[in-house]
């Protein structure tokens, strides 16, 4: 991109009640009706009267499809009005971005919940056979937003390493049970045979039909990338990378968050084709203004330039996990910093932490509008 | 000579789970909430029962995590942000430390479901052991390690006392931090000379038998030394163990093998994990065989209720078998 500091999303917005409710085949109050008609006019959505007819509609296969392109159609037009250059649309097709992969694809079944931590848990699936590619993932996502917007687009996909580690491995340390005696090391051969087929049978498939779809760019969300530090681990997670996207004429970027930065930063150099890296930094850092020693949460990209990463930067200057609305002189000035210590500002793309949708759409709508002024001041003070 | 138990905390079955999200949303009480837990309760022990576990634990439903009774409990720990689990796709909550620690009453008795436990069985709990939670913590008081880790040695001396006087029979300290290194290469010897004297201090005077379980790492890097561990029992992960390295070491104390895998839905066949348990025994015990237990790895709750069931019944079947033959 031309422009200094393009700015970015990760992925996720929450869903709209209206959107939750209405796929649901639920009937819904007028208040909720009347936030998808005030949000639909703040966007300057078209057509919204064929929503609120659709909205008061009974349930059907045709509302339900309708459902989602309509909250997708919001949200591309969410981003673009708090004026994002780059934008997608905000993930509402899918259901998470675990389950939505794991319910498309053959080869796996749903175990039930297990703790993620205090009352909250995940719905965790074993591969109980040789994962199979049956039907697109994210196919309807790409074709969809292209149509609805003319501004660039970035493809958000889960990646491959995380799958399998939050899969229970059925199959594999079945079919190595016999082969390999011990313990540890059949758990592990399982688990890159299971990496690798997943990538060949599954993966691929669907970012090669992304690809023909005009996919231009696609960001790999592997929040798991640093779960297990071992340097054999972190080999396998970068060797399912660059299996991923080996040949492939498509731009990737790589998303983690929350994660081991020292221990990324180590391999970071290693992914090829990896022409982003969309990392939380806003999170670890202080609210103050300025450049320099305040600056606490970005001191990790020095790290990173270390062990010699050339790619850019996504940098979060957006925290997601707070109602603190970051305002554009504290945005500029982790830009700058950050800027500083890259020593080339054309390697930074604005960014959240992660995906939005832990926030509302109004918290969410002005951290973004902040985001956005915030790259414009760090333009003007570069000029 | 061979016996079995469960080794942590047990998933929450399938209608606890519900309440528990209900109480987060507001649309159970805690009255209600409590109901729950202490059916769910019934439920996890009736099953080790009836599975012929050999000890039985409360199964831990309450426990957020290993740390948590005590990081909410405990004078001068603030309980902090969430952080990963070792290498897990699960969290707990680090305790802060602020202030001189002090423990004000029983912390783990007063969690405890004890009129559920049966008269006729064994009882079991389970404690952090000291190296952990000193390893997990943030301390922001004295900056010392070493000081709080005996500090804290003195308050699991506490508890296994009061446990003690509860009825409890046998104590489990629960040591991952200890085998858990995938980044350290140094030697450790001082660290393990530390580990034993904070060990000493932690069982000091007590008359229950205790095991120190290891597990998400290799029991045989702390090996020799963990032989001269003021433990009656060790125990290991067998799914994160070097098994030859183990087998070159003559024991004297009784193991408690983590021969079922908490951490895979797949069910172990019981023929494979009596070999197993036969060349363990073989080579560790080259005079006289000491005790030996048959147990999961680590805590059951990575599976889903209806997994962890069938996961103890494969501990029973093994320890089952083995009974017969070492009879």
């Amino acid at each position: 991109m031309n422009k200094l500091f393009p700015t970015q999303e990760v992925g996720s917005l929450v869903k709209p009640r209206w959107r939750l409710k209405g796929y649901r085949g639920k009937s819904l109050s007028k208040e909720e009706i009347a936030e998808a008609v005030s949000w639909g006019t703040k966007l300057g959505i078209e057509d919204l009267e064929e929503l609120v007819k659709l909205l008061s509609e009974g349930d059907s296969a045709s509302r339900k499809r309708a459902m989602l392109e309509w909250s997708a159609k919001y949200a591309i037009r969410f981003f673009e009005t708090a004026g994002l250059d780059i934008v997608f649309d905000g993930e509402q097709w899918r259901s998470e971005m675990y389950e939505h992969v794991i319910r498309k694809t053959v080869g796996f079944k749903f175990l039930g919940y297990v703790k993620s931590f205090d009352y909250r848990y995940f719905n965790k699936a074993a591969c109980i056979d040789k994962p199979k590619y049956v039907k697109s993932l994210y196919l309807d996502e790409l074709l969809f937003t292209k149509e609805n917007t003319k501004r660039e687009i970035k493809v958000p996909i889960t990646g491959p390493y995380t799958l399998v580690d939050w899969t229970f491995n059925e199959y594999y340390e079945k079919k190595f049970s016999t082969e390999i005696r011990d313990f540890k090391r059949r758990k592990f051969e399982a688990k890159r045979d299971f990496l690798f087929d997943l990538i060949k049978e599954v993966i691929r498939p669907e970012i090669d039909k992304l690809i023909d779809s005009g996919a231009k760019w696609i960001q790999i969300d592997e929040p798991a990338a640093t779960t297990n530090l071992t340097d054999e681990e972190m080999e396998l997670f970068v060797d399912s990378f660059n299996e991923m996207v080996e040949g492939l004429n498509c731009a990737f970027s790589l998303h983690n968050c929350y994660s081991n930065y020292a221990v990324l930063a180590k391999y970071a150099c290693e992914l090829r084709n990896c022409s982003q890296l969309s990392l939380e930094f806003a999170n670890r850092d202080s609210r103050q203004t300025g450049i320099g020693d305040t600056r606490t949460g970005y001191k990790e990209i020095r790290l990173f330039e270390e062990h010699g990463f050339h790619g850019n930067y996504g940098l979060g200057v957006v925290d997601v996990h707070t109602n603190f609305v970051e305002p554009p002189e504290l945005v500029r000035d982790r830009i700058l910093h950050a800027a500083k210590i890259i020593g080339d500002p054309s390697r930074i793309y604005v960014s959240t932490d992660c995906g939005l949708r832990t926030r509302t759409w109004e918290k969410s709508f002005q951290k973004l509008k902040n985001m956005v002024l915030g790259a414009e001041l760090a333009r003007k003070s570069l000029k | 000579m061979i016996g079995c138990y469960a080794t942590g905390v047990f998933p929450r079955p399938r209608r606890l789970i519900g309440k528990t999200r209900a109480y987060e949303r507001g649309r159970i009480n805690g009255k209600e909430l409590e109901e729950s837990f202490a059916k769910a309760t019934e439920t996890v022990i009736n099953a080790q029962v009836s599975t012929g576990l050999d000890y039985v634990t409360d199964g831990m439903l309450r426990w957020q995590d290993l740390l948590r009774p005590f990081t909410e409990s405990l004078k001068g720990i603030e309980v902090g942000s969430l952080a990963r689990w070792f290498n897990n796709n699960t969290f707990y909550r680090k305790p802060i430390i602020t202030d001189h620690v002090k423990r004000e009453k029983d912390i783990v008795k007063s969690i405890m479901c004890l009129e559920k436990l049966p008269k006729n069985i064994s009882w079991k709990a389970i404690l952090p052991a000291p190296y952990t939670f000193a390893s997990l913590s943030e301390n922001q008081y004295d900056k010392d390690k070493t000081e709080f880790m005996f500090e804290f040695a003195g308050i699991i001396n506490k508890e296994i006392r009061s446990l003690t006087q509860a009825g409890f029979s046998y104590i489990q300290l629960s040591d991952p931090a200890l085998v858990y290194e995938p980044l350290a290469t140094k030697s450790r010897e001082d660290e393990l000379s530390l580990v034993k004297n904070v060990l000493e201090m932690a069982v000091k005077g007590t008359s229950v038998k205790i095991c120190l379980q290891t597990f998400f790492g290799d029991f045989s890097k702390i090996l020799p030394e963990a032989l001269d561990f003021p433990v009656d029992h060790l125990g290991i992960d067998l799914y994160e163990t070097d098994l030859e390295k183990l087998k070159e070491h003559s024991f004297e104390k009784g193991i408690a093998l983590g021969l079922i895998d908490s951490r895979s839905s797949l069910i172990e066949k019981t023929d494979e994990l009596i070999g197993v348990t036969k060349e363990i025994i073989e080579s560790v015990y080259r005079s006289r065989m000491e005790e030996v237990f048959i147990c999961p790895n680590c805590d059951l709750d990575f599976l889903p209720w209806e997994r962890a069931e069938k996961k103890i019944e494969v501990v029973s079947s093994v320890a089952n078998h083995l009974k017969e033959e070492f009879s």
